[in-house]
């Protein structure tokens, strides 16, 4: 740095400034390499007991019923696809709820007219309280789904319905725009039957745009053809990958997926249920999980299942992607800040002493450092205090560390999953894990300083539908059940 | 790079781990493709390999072949996965000409060799495939991996075992069951099925009738699985001793037997709701319409679960009846009683429109 011409105090300042920087540039990456020598050791271990092609029959028979879960608000165009692709799960026992969120759509008749469900008296358990449940359906010809219709009260609201109505001490979270491929729900719920400790397990979520759907199942993976989606295959790949997979052995997940986790029916039920007024209700009830059960000194494990097994439709958009990112950092904060008493915590264990001080210092307060390097470049550059030497060692530094990241993600996949076989779409991936870090990366921390900043302001507010415009071009075009047609059987 | 010598020494650890990672994503990124290129050799090969021995061996349990080809030991993973999945269907297990052709190549050594050097999935699927040899030779080899650290490779190994010799594998593999609690339930399931109820129900009750509360609600499972006639002296002398709740709610589960209604009775008024759940279905499975008085006060019980299995057990107990039931409902005070009594049978009506 340039130093001609301003105080020695402001120098002082600076350099101090720099050493922060340089400090928490240097933590940053020592935690994100170790993370991913933990997963590549968890994922070859997974890859190496899992990948036995005969295991999954030696299960079926004592599989636990599973209650899936699948909240809806305005899904129309993709409930029916998700509910049938549900129902063509390899699972021997399982129930699916349909959680109908006060939609102003036609998700509700669709969801009744596509299943020929009628109305039914069910003794409903009022466990959790919810917004209330208008009626109930129930299907003569499908006895494994039912339709819960009530009051909109978001998405944490119907998820605390579904909880009500769930028959199974098992259950399933699915989001309505999701497709599961044939055993996603076996090879998530296998934590379960390995350990009695287990209360809450979570799965890789994929990137479905691209791909092709036939009957409700992936038929073909394959990358999108759009830049945004395509970042965030490569986004999705580092995320999951080590991010999650990392912490997982070390029982320190502290996140599971909104769109498809497995949780333990009683212990939600004893947290609680979901928070209504948060807009991270997915996030905070794992936090919120880990908090209670070392407070009661329980036992328990929070596992993170690697296989492939969810995949999701992400933003194509700026807008949506905008909404999606400004809503996961509020998720993010209010599930940390809500829950600050795990931080440290005498019986704390890994999640307590590393992994909720990662989370808090790195991914949620990291945004801010980011973009106020990010400013003082440019403030700096502006007045001429700039060196351009140092700027471009350390931009040289910051890339290569995070095209590295991404790239061992690839490594990762390849010696698990091989889900992208072509060595052309490794190029693609390679080239966008190089191009993410031009624009992609600092636009990210921006919408992610947003959140923050609308997490301050909105404090407490209950929580709303996290809507992202979709596509839906992956669905193969079967007939649909108009939502006003006649009933099917 | 003459301003290496002269920048800041944070400038030029800036650089330097610029490089380093970058040659490091680069011999990532080679390493990606060329893994990319062996996974696909080795797939391709192990296709090939599959087709040819499914052909081979899909023949031979027609009828026993006149020759058989080679075995070379890039095939070995093929064929052993073949020959393990048409085991798996019964129609074609242990079909004698399967056994002249794994007897032509040699297969017995191979597999041993297999056991010692392979990977972690083809040691297993050749534990299996010892299984389905049947080969006394390889049974103290297999009988060495049951207390094998991998729950994986110790369960296999034990079903193995119980293919080549039941009745001196059972000796080993009770105890096993007992010990290991990261034995996956379904695999011990399926072995003791496949070795049948007259190799294990001994071994497996007297264990039961051992074992600490911990433990034996798994036996008492596996036992009522495999053999209902066996389980119910057990079950009849568990539930006539003070017992933990769990274990109780086990035994009611699996009751088979009539002659334990009362003691199942008795525990109607138990504090534990889900011993109150299990006892009232155990009831609606075994009793007589005689027992719905008993069974009525749990219509309001404060758990749903036990108003939900008590309005199923007694429209068990009432059979067609739908009056009775009816009836029931129409002279209960309790709101809950009645709504679970109008489930239960909007259930049936439900399932009867089908």
């Amino acid at each position: 740095m340039m130093t001609a011409g301003i105080s020695p105090e402001l120098t002082s300042a600076l350099i101090l400034m720099q050493w922060g920087f340089l400090a928490y540039f240097i933590c940053i990456n020592v935690v994100y390499l170790a993370l991913n020598f933990i997963a590549m050791f968890a994922i070859l271990r997974h890859a190496r007991e899992h990948g036995a092609s005969f295991r999954v029959k030696n299960f079926a028979s004592y599989q636990p019923p599973v209650s899936i879960l699948v909240p809806a608000h305005n899904e129309e165009r993709t409930i029916l696809t998700t509910v049938r692709s549900l129902l063509r799960l390899g699972y021997p026992n399982f129930e699916i709820v349909v959680v109908n969120d006060g939609s102003t759509d036609n998700t509700l008749q669709a969801v009744v007219n596509g299943f020929g469900l009628v109305e039914f008296p069910e003794a409903y358990r009022s466990r959790l309280h919810t917004e209330p449940v208008k009626r109930i359906f129930a299907s003569p010809h499908n006895g494994r789904v039912r339709v819960v219709d009530k009051h909109n009260g978001g998405k944490a609201d119907a998820l605390n319905a579904g909880i009500n109505t769930a028959r199974f001490p098992l259950f399933c979270v699915v989001d309505a725009d999701c497709i599961l491929q044939e055993d996603s729900l076996a090879r998530v719920v296998q934590p379960f039957l390995e350990d009695a400790s287990m209360i809450a397990t979570g799965g890789v979520i994929r990137i479905v745009n691209g791909c092709k759907v036939q009957d409700g199942l992936l038929s073909e993976v394959d990358l999108p053809n759009k830049v945004l989606p395509l970042v965030q295959t490569v986004e999705y790949l580092r995320a999951f990958l080590f991010g999650r997979l990392g912490w997982s052995p070390i029982n320190a997940l502290l996140i599971i997926s909104g769109a498809f986790g497995v949780f333990y029916k009683e212990r939600v039920i004893a947290a609680g249920g979901y928070k209504s007024d948060l807009v991270g209700e997915d996030m905070e009830m794992v936090v919120r999980l880990h908090n209670r059960m070392r407070e009661e000194k329980r036992p328990y494990k929070i596992a993170f299942v690697p296989d492939p097994i969810c995949w999701t439709e992400v933003p194509s958009d700026l807008r949506s992607f905008y909404n999606q990112r400004v809503r996961w950092q509020q998720g993010l904060a209010e599930s940390l800040f809500g829950n600050w008493r795990l931080m440290f915590r005498r019986n704390g264990g890994m999640v307590g002493w590393v992994a909720y001080p990662f989370m808090l210092l790195f991914e949620c307060l990291g945004p801010l450092v980011e973009v106020f390097g990010y400013a003082a470049v440019i403030v700096l550059g502006l007045v001429g205090m700039l060196s351009v030497q140092a700027f471009f060692a350390f931009l040289f530094a910051a890339v290569g560390l995070g095209i590295l990241l991404s790239v061992n993600a690839m490594l990762l996949e390849e010696i698990s999953f091989h889900l992208y076989p072509r060595p052309s779409q490794q190029l693609k991936l390679f080239l966008v894990a190089v191009l993410e870090n031009f624009g992609y990366r600092q636009m990210t921390s921006l919408f992610r300083v947003i959140g923050m900043v609308r997490w301050l302001v909105t404090l407490r507010r209950r929580s709303s539908w996290g809507h992202v415009r979709r596509s839906a071009d992956w669905q193969d075009h079967e007939p649909q059940v108009a939502a006003s047609g006649p009933a099917a059987p | 790079m003459s301003f290496l010598m002269q920048a800041d020494a944070q400038i030029v650890f800036a650089f330097w781990v610029g490089v380093c990672v970058s040659v490091a994503s680069l011999l990532m990124l080679s390493a990606v493709l060329v893994l990319r290129q062996i996974a696909q050799r080795r797939e391709r090969n192990h296709l090939r390999a599959a087709a040819f021995w499914r052909q081979v061996l899909s023949a031979a349990t027609q009828a026993a072949p006149a020759s058989v080809p080679a075995l070379p030991w890039r095939d070995m993973a093929g064929f052993v996965d073949v020959w393990n999945e048409l085991h798996d269907a019964p129609e074609r297990a242990d079909s004698p000409g399967m056994r002249a052709v794994a007897e032509r190549v040699g297969l017995a050594p191979k597999l041993e060799r297999m056991l010692r050097r392979s990977s972690f999935h083809d040691k297993v699927m050749a534990i299996i495939a010892m299984g389905y040899l049947r080969s006394q030779t390889s049974f103290e080899q297999l009988a060495g991996l049951i207390d094998d650290a991998s729950p994986i490779i110790s369960i296999s190994a034990a079903r193995a075992l119980m293919r080549i010799d039941a009745v001196r594998a059972v000796q080993q593999v009770v105890p096993q069951i007992v010990a290991r609690h990261d034995w996956v339930d379904g695999g011990i399931a399926q072995m003791l099925d496949e070795a049948g109820p007259r190799v294990v129900e001994k071994e497996l009750g007297a264990a039961a009738l051992r074992a600490n509360d911990d433990v034996a609600p798994r036996l008492v499972r596996f036992l009522a699985a495999v053999s209902p006639e066996e389980a119910a002296p057990v079950i009849g002398k568990i539930l006539a001793e003070p017992h933990d709740e769990h274990l109780v709610s086990t035994c009611l589960q699996v009751m088979q037997n009539p002659a334990d209604l009362d003691k199942a009775r008795a525990l109607l008024a138990h504090p534990r709701w889900h011993v109150r759940m299990h006892a009232a279905a155990a009831i609606g499975r075994l009793g007589t319409a005689d027992d719905a008085p008993a069974l009525a006060p749990l219509l309001a019980d404060a758990q749903w679960w036990v108003r939900y299995r008590t309005a199923q057990a007694l429209q068990q107990l009432f059979g067609s009846d739908d009056a009775r039931l009816q009836q029931l409902r129409d002279s209960h005070q309790d709101r809950f009683a009645r709504d679970i009594l109008t489930q239960v049978m909007a259930e049936r009506a439900l399932e009867e429109s089908t």
